[in-house]
């Protein structure tokens, strides 16, 4: 138990907050400061990676941390229910929070440059900040509903920032799809929360903590309806926010903002939530072989189909978006196959390389005004900087031996193979769909960057330039000749480079035993959990040892080992793809690109399977055409009207009150009280003659009959 | 000595006095007729005194009588004032033309 947290440890409340503070300055009085508030954003950043940094280190370096928690408690309802703000800070919240921080920081330092001159900048810096607010409240809730809050905040983001171009109606309908699609999945996410807090309920007053959820879990006291309902739900939201099929089709029109956007989204802020909130709830959703086994299912499919799209794309930033749909993939089919230490370990190499290739993309976007890669060609002569770290990027996607994606995607390999050890077919299909899709991956990034890079420069055509790149507008003007971009674009780079080669360090069988990444991300609970399911191989005790090779129930396998095997072989896919690669496209761009000769497989990847086309077809245009055709009946008729009777009806009460009771009674009764007044004294005044000898006889006439009165009653 | 005559007398006078007060038009003469009514008044006190009540010593039938023409004097004296602006002002004393306190 780490009974004295640090100082840095206390404030990480701050990595969050000082975003949104930026968010804010940048808002109020971006526009008057001289670098129209990127200043603002670049320092909130800057300190909050500072303190990330520390974090992590201090987290990296505590033996056996345990998680940190702080909450606000409110309880609005009373009654052993009480909602939290707060956080929860452990290995695994540390290293989203660098890797979050750092590559906003590096998007917003290009930014400066690739967004020059834009006439919303300000605003785009404001956004930038609200994104990465967003998803560091949501790595740093200490339980779901905090969690959905920030999931949610992230989503919006995104939809402002992939509409950033909005003048165009191809870009609304991105950001549309790209909010309506993972909205889809946010209802799966809400109703697994509320079905996984009902099962909390009694058993706590805080139902949506992390912790107590995990603990509740692990200990049994949640039933297994409950965890399969409630995680499957939840994965529904991860298979939309994290691009899995079938709801990957947003990713790739996502491409639509920015590019330095599409790098925050895809490596920090957004894409990775979906995996992040998976790793999170791990020891629960290891509880259920179901969970797991759809888990692992959908993975594998996204990994390898998604991989496939990218074969026939010419957009750049389309290549990398397939890519990342299908490491994803990667990342989903290992927390599937129970690796959850190699899923966030390539979690976090990804974000790396995948900046680093999207960052790089944009470089090369500014300076050919085009987004086709059949429109660049020969471009290492122009921007060297570019090509090296582009390469350094593309070997780490590919998994080039002891690049930092070669280190993350073999242990996810790994992963599956040992769960197969266990007697799962999930782990097996990781293992070998897994390594083909290495193939491919491999061989698209080849493809991708004999085309960039070599053969000679074909020059963008006009018309591509307003195809779905809108970047190079700001820029003006049309150069005969690409030049390599400014220190603002190319030092991110660098650094993202550097990282890109390195970060897989950590992770690798360098590092030492205690401490690497996977004590750093693990916690007490998945250090003691077993996956119940497994049981048998654990009392059996065949697989003391993690290490070793053999069934084992425990979550994490050990500190990381060589595999030569599995070296070979991906070394075998690397040259294999790579040498493919070159004999199609070595000498430029062919007349015919081979990936577009390829009968009905061309034809089905160029229309990605249908996904799309479908989802118009049987989703967007019954809802469209029926679904809001009878929304605008019931709005018009059944709303409305009653509204409107609601209306009529009291104007009617109103009307008759007013005659009935105001002008009749009310009214009436004043107004008769004067009018009798008025009637009675234009008569009795008459007896006023001012006749004193009238007086005189009527005084004698009243004397004569008081006489007589008197007289008679005598 | 019987009440009758000084009764009918006084009744006699009582009603010129209303006549007068009621019919006749002139002022000065309305104010004889209100002193016309006092005096058979006057006449009804000192007569029922000496005749009911001649043993009382206080005689306050015509101490009443006294005080009655007393003030009967001052009335004639705030009556005739009035009379006189009443003349000055209009240069007429007829009491049918004088309703200017109406309604």
């Amino acid at each position: 138990m780490m009974t004295d947290p640090s100082l840095v440890v206390q404030a990480a409340w701050l990595v969050p907050a000082l975003p949104l503070l930026s968010a804010a300055l940048i808002a109020a009085f971006g526009r008057r400061l001289p670098w129209h508030g990127a200043e603002i954003g670049l320092l909130a950043i800057l300190a909050s990676l500072g303190l990330s940094a520390a974090i992590a280190w201090e987290t990296f370096t505590t033996v056996d941390p345990a998680p940190y928690e702080a909450a606000f408690a409110w309880s609005p309802l009373g009654g052993g229910f009480v909602l939290e703000l707060g956080m929860l800070v452990d290995g695994l919240t540390a290293m989203m929070f660098l890797l979050v921080t750092l590559v906003s920081t590096m998007v917003q330092v290009y930014s400066r440059e690739y967004m020059h001159g834009e006439a919303r900048f300000t605003y785009y810096y404001a956004m930038l900040s609200l994104f990465t607010f967003s998803m560091l409240f949501l790595v740093i809730s200490n339980n779901t509903l905090q969690a959905v809050v920030g999931w949610e905040l992230v989503g919006l983001c995104s939809f402002l920032l992939i509409g950033f171009y909005w003048e165009e109606k191809s870009n609304q309908d991105a950001a549309n799809k790209a909010f309506l699609t993972t909205k889809f999945g946010d209802v799966g996410l809400i109703v697994g929360v509320i079905v996984l807090s009902a099962g909390m309920f009694g058993l706590t007053d805080t139902p949506f903590n992390f912790l107590e959820t995990i603990d509740a879990a692990v200990a049994g006291q949640l039933s297994t309806s409950t965890i399969v309902l409630g995680m499957l739900l939840i994965f529904l939201g991860c298979v939309s926010k994290s691009g899995q099929m079938p709801l990957h089709v947003w990713l790739p029109d996502a491409m639509a903002g920015p590019t330095p956007v599409s790098a925050l989204i895809h490596a920090a802020t957004m894409v990775t939530a979906g995996v992040f909130l998976l790793a999170r709830l791990f020891p629960v959703l290891a509880q259920s072989a179901t969970v797991m086994a759809v888990i692992a299912v959908v993975g594998v499919i996204t990994l390898f189909f998604g991989g496939l799209l990218a074969l026939v794309q010419d957009d750049i930033k389309k290549i990398l978006a397939y890519s990342t749909i299908s490491q994803l993939g990667y990342m989903v089919a290992a927390i599937g196959v129970g690796g959850y230490t190699a899923s966030i370990f390539h979690l976090f190499t990804h974000g790396f390389f995948k900046a680093l290739l999207f960052l790089g993309a944009g470089s090369l976007i500014h300076a050919v005004h085009s987004n086709n890669i059949s429109a660049m060609g020969g471009m290492r002569r122009f921007m060297p900087h570019t090509f090296w770290t582009f390469t350094v990027g593309s070997l780490a996607l590919a998994g080039f031996p002891l690049t930092a994606g070669f280190f993350s995607k073999d242990e996810i390999l790994i992963a599956g193979d040992l769960w197969a050890l266990n007697g799962l077919a999930t782990g097996t299909a990781v293992y070998w769909v897994g390594l083909a899709a290495a193939f491919v991956t491999t061989f698209y990034m080849a493809r991708a960057w004999f085309l960039i890079f070599f053969g000679e420069h074909r020059g963008a055509p006009h018309d591509d330039t307003h195809d779905d790149g809108h970047d190079e507008v700001a820029h003006g003007g049309h150069h005969a000749e690409p030049h390599e971009s400014g220190r603002q674009i190319t030092v991110p780079l660098m650094i993202l480079a550097v990282l890109s080669l390195t970060a897989g360090l950590i992770g690798s069988p360098f590092a030492q035993e205690r401490p690497n990444f996977e004590s750093w991300t693990s916690t007490p609970v998945i250090e003691e959990t077993t996956y119940p399911f497994l049981a048998e191989f654990a009392t059996a005790g065949v697989g003391v040892s993690a290490a070793e090779k053999g069934p084992s129930a425990k979550i994490l396998h050990g500190p990381p080992s060589w595999h030569p095997d599995l070296l070979l072989i991906v070394l075998g896919v690397f040259g294999g793809a790579v040498g493919l690669a070159w004999r199609f496209y070595g000498r430029g761009l062919p007349e015919r690109d081979p990936m577009l000769q390829m009968g009905g497989l061309t034809r089905v990847l160029v229309n990605k399977y249908g996904f799309d086309d479908a989802g118009y077809r049987y989703v967007v245009v019954p809802v469209r055409d029926r679904m809001s055709a009878w929304a605008t009946r019931i709005s018009n008729d059944v709303i409305d009207g009653a509204v409107a009777g609601v209306g009529t009806a009291t104007k009617r009460m109103a009307q008759t009150t007013y005659t009935a009771v105001d002008q009749r009674i009310i009214d009436g009764g004043v107004n008769g009280a004067a009018f009798s007044a008025a009637w009675w004294s234009a008569r009795l005044r008459r007896i006023q003659s001012g006749d004193v000898q009238r007086y005189a006889g009527a005084l004698v006439a009243g004397v004569i009959l008081l006489v007589l009165a008197f007289v008679a009653v005598r | 000595m019987s009440l009758v005559g000084p009764l009918l007398l006084a009744t006699l006078l009582f009603s010129v006095g209303v006549y007068g007060i009621i019919a006749r038009r002139n002022a000065v003469l309305v104010l004889i007729s209100v002193e016309l009514m006092l005096n058979a008044v006057n006449i009804n006190l000192v007569a029922f005194q000496n005749l009911l009540f001649p043993a009382e010593a206080a005689a306050s039938g015509q101490l009443f009588a006294l005080f009655i023409i007393g003030v009967a004097a001052a009335e004639v004296g705030v009556g005739l004032a009035i009379v006189f602006n009443l003349f000055r002002n209009r240069a007429s004393v007829d009491v049918d033309r004088v309703d200017a306190m109406r309604w």
